[in-house]
């Protein structure tokens, strides 16, 4: 009797553990897809402001013809992974030209970046003094917002190291 | 680059930023002296390049797509304006990318490539750019036939159409110099290339 069960029992383990293995990477996140905005500085700061008191925000302008910010883009995105759970948002600006957008789609899902991403929609002078009167326009730019007050707690232009990056960040997830 | 660590009172939170200083408004042509070698072999300075009615520099470079847009402007704007006295020079700044791109060798073919009727230097450790405050190419500074900043910034407001430019930033600049007026639009921004300093 058990002898002529077997094999049907075997193949009923085989059967579910197939359709738990389907059932539970079915189940698991998967990755949203990118959603490039053309977007003003207004727009930019305004969706940083809906994170006031809940989240930290960093914030990278970039292009894809920019080595520098190709060459850092990787961490900051790991980074982004890192620190999601304890409260940081990260947002990629684009400042390609509006015609290269599919490029930059492309980019940002090789990149693994997942949601709402912008590319600049504005002459450059009112989008650099809209974002920060500090920054004087070079690319890569980097700031990055606190977490309960939402004010600008540092920024730069340049790639930078990791080391830079996590002390900003750490630093607006206390402030 | 030029690093300054200004520490703003925001919220009562410590804000840091690490952005270049932009030469002032009014403020003499720095390193007046500083000898650079132009792409045709001469070792010059600014003094040896500034007319008698100002000096145009141009923080630039080989390897930037902001200037690959802007590069054909350099040319018309040095061609129209090197007869009203003005000097013109382009001077690249980018002592970390000497192999990647803006050796001298490279600044040579680059002007002759693109036809260059002005002087191309060569700012071998970044002094120029330093002392400037210039973050990024392109970067322009005009001084007056008094050789103080008047004008800093763009060279127009569109760099990939320059049939839709509305705003002709440095022309309108050197104009205002020639006729003997202030400059309207003194200070303008733009998106560009960081300056490479070898740091």
């Amino acid at each position: 009797m058990l002898e002529s069960f077997s094999p049907l029992i075997f193949r009923s383990g085989l059967v579910a553990a197939v359709l738990l293995t389907i059932g539970l990477s079915s189940c698991g996140p998967s990755p949203e897809p990118v959603s490039l905005k053309r977007a003003t500085a207004a727009d930019i700061i305004q969706q940083v402001s809906e994170y006031k008191g809940r989240e930290a925000v960093l914030v990278n302008f970039w292009a894809t013809w920019c080595a520098p910010c190709v060459q850092e883009f990787p961490m900051i995105v790991e980074l982004g992974r890192r620190y999601r759970d304890e409260g940081l948002k990260i947002y990629f600006v684009s400042v390609d030209w509006l015609e290269q957008s599919d490029r930059v789609r492309t980019f940002l899902e090789q990149q693994g970046v997942e949601g709402l991403s912008f590319i600049k929609d504005e002459k450059d002078n009112p989008f650099i003094d809209g974002i920060a009167r500090d920054w004087t326009g070079a690319v890569p730019f980097t700031i990055v917002y606190a977490k309960r007050s939402g004010a600008a707690m540092e920024l730069w232009e340049g790639k930078a190291h990791r080391e830079r990056f996590e002390n900003a960040i750490e630093m607006a997830l206390e402030n | 680059m030029k690093l300054t660590m200004r520490v703003l009172p925001v919220v009562l939170l410590l804000v840091s930023t690490t952005l270049g200083k932009e030469l002032s408004l009014g403020s003499s042509i720095p390193l007046p002296d500083l000898k650079m070698l132009d792409v045709g072999g001469k070792e010059l300075s600014l003094n040896d390049i500034t007319g008698s009615n100002g000096l145009v520099v141009i923080f630039s470079c080989n390897t930037c797509p902001w200037v690959d847009a802007w590069e054909d402007r350099y040319v018309e704007l040095a061609n129209a304006y090197l007869p009203k006295g003005f000097g013109f020079v382009a001077v690249n700044s980018n002592a970390a990318y000497r192999s990647k791109g803006d050796s001298y060798d490279d600044m040579q073919s680059r002007a002759k490539k693109m036809g260059y009727t002005f002087y191309y230097t060569l700012d071998k450790q970044s002094e120029l750019a330093r002392a400037f405050g210039a973050t990024r190419t392109p970067h322009v500074f005009v001084f007056d036939a008094d050789r103080k900043l008047v004008y800093r910034g763009a060279i127009d407001d569109n760099a990939k159409r320059p049939d839709k430019v509305e705003a002709r930033y440095l022309a309108d600049a050197l104009d205002a110099c020639l006729a003997g007026k202030d400059v309207k639009t003194a200070s303008t921004k733009a998106l560009g290339c960081t300056i490479k300093f070898d740091d």
